[in-house]
C-alpha cells in the first residue's frame, strides 16, 4: 500500500516536472508560387509549468506563426513540438482540436466572444464541447467571479459590456477547462492603458496561482509583467 | 446542444432573411403538393365515372383503311355508314358465351318535348329490354320499358328539359317518327364505355327497327362475368371476326381504363414537376442564404475551431439552421397546400369530396419531405465549406 502511494507520488511529480511545451528544431516553411517562405527557422525552446513568458518581435518576424504552432492550429514543416509530453506532429485534425479544447486556453486581442451567446454561455462553451452535453453553469459563474466580473453581467450579451469586461469573459472562457497553458495574443491591444493594466494584474495573479502563460505582444510595458521574454527576428530566436 | 441553440438564435436574429427563405420553401411545397392533390382528385373523379363499366368489351365496326364494310343498313340519321350485321352479332354471342353480348343501335335525332317547344338534339339508343338488367342501368324513377313506345331517359336530359315519368317526346323535327313515352329515369352514370345515357334516350330495339328500318347494329357490348379477364374476351372476338380482314374494332374497358389512369398519372407527374421548379428556385435561395450565413460568420467559425470545436460540430450548426428553415417552411407549406388543393379542386373540378384521401395525404407528405430534403441538400455544401475553413485564415478574417 505504501509502495503504491510512493509510486503515485512519483508519477505526479514526473507529470508536474515535465515541461508544458517543448519546441525542438522547429522549422515552418510556407510554399508560395513565388518561392518558399521560411517563417520559423530552427526554433528550440521549452516552457516550464508556471512560467509567464512574453514573445516579442517586429512585424513579420514569425510571432504569429509561432503562436499558431503553440496553439496547435498549425503543424511544423520539420522538428518536434510537444504539449504536456504529447507530440503534435502526427496528430489528426480531430486530435489537435481535442488538444486545443482540453490543454490550451486562448485569449485574443479582440476578445472574440460569440455574439449570439450570453456571457455565461460564452464561458461554458468549451465545457460543453468537452462534455458533449448541457453543463452546470455554476462552474462558469465561479470562474467569472475569479476574474472579477460582477454577477449582474452574467446574462448579458458580449456587446452589452465594456471591452475590459469582455476580455475578462474571454479569460474566464480560456480557463474553464483548466488548461495547461494560456496563449494570449496582444491581450491588452484593444484596451485603454488603465483597463489593460487591470487585465495584466489579473493575468499576473493567475500566474502566481500556477497558470502557465505565454503572451505575444508588441508592448514592452506589458511584457514587463512576464518573467521571461523570448525575442524573435527573421524566424529565429535572438534572445 | 449549444449548436442547435446557436442555429435557432441565428435564424431569429436574421428573421426577415430566414422568413423569406422559408417562404420560398412554402411556395415550393404548396406548388408540389397542391398539384398532386389536383391530379389525385382528377383521377378520383374520373375513376368514379368509369369504374362501373370496367367489365365491358365494346365491339364496333372497323373504320380504318376502308375495310370491314358489312351489312346493309338504313341510314337512320347516322352520319357514318358502318354497321355490324346480325351474323356478326351471332358470331360474337357464340364466341363470348357464357358472357352476355348486347346489340345496340344508336342515332342522333331531333325531337320535341311538349307542344311548341324548341327542337332538341339527343342520342337515341335502341336496346332489347331483356338486356337492360345486364347493362346495370339504375333507375331513379319509374320502371323499365313498358311496351314498344316506352323509353328510359338520362337524368341530365330529364333535368335539363324538365321531363318526368309519363312525359311524351315527339321524335323528328315535326314528330314524323312517332312519340316515345318516358317510363323511367336513369341514374347519372358519367362517362361510359358502353352507353352514355345521361343525356340520351334508351328506346326498345323493336321501336328503333320499325322507326328507322334497321336490321343491323352500331355496336355490340359484351358484359364480362366476374372472374374472367376482359383482355381474354377481346382476344377471342378479334380471333373470331378479324381472321382475314379487320372488320371490327374491339375496345377492352379495363385496358382503356388503365391507359387513362396512366395518362392521368403522367399528367399529375408533369404538373407536379412544374411545381418542383419552384422548389428548385427555393433551394437556390436556401443555398444562397446559407452561403451568406457562412461568409458572415467566418471569424466566429475560426474562434470556434481554435477553442476546440470539431469540424463536424461546425457542420452540424449550419445543417441545423437549414433543417429549421426546411421543417418550418415545409410544414407551413403542407398545411397551406391542403387549403390550395381545396380551392383548386373546388374551382377546377367543382367538387372537393376527394380532398381527404390517402393519395392526397401522400402528396402532402411527399411535398413536405421534398421540401426538407431540398433544404438539407442545399445546406450541406455551405456547412461543409464552413467546417473545412482553415482556422488560421478564419481567425484573421475581418
Amino acid at each position: 500500500m505504501v509502495l503504491l502511494r510512493e509510486k503515485e507520488q512519483e508519477v505526479t511529480l514526473t507529470m508536474n516536472e515535465q515541461p508544458v511545451m517543448v519546441f525542438k528544431d522547429v522549422v515552418k516553411v510556407y510554399p508560395l508560387p513565388a518561392g518558399d517562405v521560411t517563417a520559423l527557422d530552427d526554433i528550440s525552446f521549452q516552457v516550464e509549468r508556471g512560467e509567464f513568458i512574453s514573445v516579442m518581435g517586429p512585424s513579420g518576424s514569425g510571432k504569429s506563426t509561432l503562436l499558431n504552432l503553440m496553439g496547435c492550429l498549425d503543424t511544423p514543416t520539420s522538428g518536434d513540438i510537444s504539449i504536456s509530453g504529447t507530440r503534435i506532429r502526427d496528430m489528426s485534425d480531430v486530435e489537435l482540436t481535442n488538444l486545443r479544447r482540453d490543454r490550451i486556453g486562448f485569449i485574443f486581442q479582440y476578445f472574440n466572444l460569440f455574439p449570439l451567446l450570453n456571457i455565461i454561455e460564452n464561458v461554458t462553451f468549451p465545457m460543453m464541447l468537452k462534455s458533449q452535453k448541457a453543463v452546470d453553469p455554476e462552474k462558469g459563474k465561479e470562474v467569472l467571479r475569479s476574474v472579477q466580473l460582477d454577477d449582474s453581467l452574467f446574462t448579458h450579451t458580449p456587446t452589452e459590456v465594456s471591452g475590459g469586461q469582455q476580455q475578462r469573459v474571454s479569460i474566464a472562457r480560456a480557463l474553464i477547462n483548466d488548461p495547461d497553458i494560456l496563449l494570449c495574443d496582444e491581450p491588452t491591444g484593444n484596451l485603454d492603458s488603465k483597463t489593460g493594466a487591470g487585465i495584466m494584474d489579473l493575468m499576473s495573479e493567475l500566474n502566481r496561482k500556477g497558470t502557465t502563460i505565454i503572451m505575444v505582444t508588441h508592448d514592452s510595458h506589458i511584457a514587463e509583467y512576464s518573467r521571461r521574454t523570448i525575442r524573435i527576428a527573421d524566424g529565429r530566436i535572438v534572445e | 446542444m449549444i449548436f442547435w441553440e446557436i442555429a435557432k438564435r441565428n435564424i431569429r436574429i436574421h428573421m426577415l432573411r430566414s422568413t423569406l427563405a422559408m417562404l420560398g420553401i412554402v411556395i415550393g411545397v404548396v406548388a408540389i403538393a397542391s398539384m398532386g392533390i389536383l391530379g389525385n382528385s382528377l383521377v378520383s373523379t374520373v375513376s368514379e365515372s368509369l369504374s362501373s363499366v370496367g367489365d365491358s368489351v365494346t365491339v364496333s365496326p372497323y373504320s380504318g383503311g376502308g375495310g370491314g364494310m358489312m351489312g346493309g343498313g338504313g341510314g337512320g340519321g347516322t352520319s357514318v355508314n358502318l354497321k355490324l350485321s346480325d351474323q356478326n352479332f351471332q358470331q360474337i354471342k357464340r364466341a363470348v358465351a357464357p358472357n352476355v353480348a348486347i346489340p345496340v343501335l344508336s342515332t342522333s335525332e331531333r325531337m320535341k318535348v311538349g307542344v311548341g317547344s324548341d327542337d332538341i338534339v339527343a342520342t337515341i339508343y335502341g336496346v332489347d329490354p331483356q338486356y337492360i338488367p345486364d347493362l346495370k342501368l339504375v333507375l331513379t324513377a319509374g320502371d323499365y320499358n313498358n311496351g314498344n313506345s316506352g323509353c328510359l331517359i338520362g337524368s341530365t336530359f330529364a333535368e335539363d328539359h324538365n321531363i318526368k315519368v309519363g312525359s311524351r317526346i315527339s321524335i323528328g323535327s315535326d314528330g314524323e317518327k312517332g312519340t316515345l313515352r318516358v317510363t323511367g329515369i336513369i341514374e347519372e352514370r358519367g362517362m361510359s364505355f358502353d352507353l352514355s345515357t345521361d343525356n340520351a334516350i334508351v328506346a326498345t330495339q323493336d321501336w328503333f327497327d320499325n322507326t328507322y328500318n334497321r336490321n343491323d347494329y352500331d355496336q355490340i357490348i359484351v358484359k364480362v362475368k366476374e372472374g374472367q379477364d376482359t383482355a381474354d374476351v377481346k382476344t377471342i372476338i378479334e380471333k373470331q371476326l378479324n381472321k382475314r380482314d379487320k372488320i371490327v374494332s374491339v375496345m377492352d374497358s379495363k385496358a382503356t381504363l388503365a391507359t387513362i389512369y396512366s395518362t392521368f398519372g403522367m399528367v399529375t407527374t408533369f404538373v407536379t414537376a412544374i411545381g418542383g421548379i419552384s422548389m428548385v428556385v427555393a433551394g437556390v435561395s436556401i443555398f444562397n442564404i446559407m452561403m451568406m450565413s457562412v461568409n458572415e460568420r467566418i471569424k466566429e467559425i475560426g474562434i470556434m475551431r481554435s477553442i476546440g470545436t470539431q469540424k463536424k460540430e461546425v457542420m452540424s450548426m449550419f445543417i441545423y439552421e437549414a433543417a429549421i428553415i426546411g421543417v418550418i417552411g415545409s410544414i407551413v407549406g403542407g398545411i397551406l397546400s391542403i387549403v390550395a388543393g381545396y380551392l383548386i379542386s373546388a374551382l377546377m373540378l367543382g367538387s372537393t369530396k376527394y380532398l381527404i384521401t390517402m393519395a392526397n395525404a401522400l402528396s402532402v407528405g411527399e411535398g413536405i419531405c421534398f421540401g426538407i430534403v431540398v433544404c438539407l441538400a442545399c445546406g450541406i455544401y455551405p456547412a461543409w465549406q464552413a467546417a473545412n475553413l482553415n482556422p488560421i485564415d478564419a481567425l484573421r478574417h475581418e
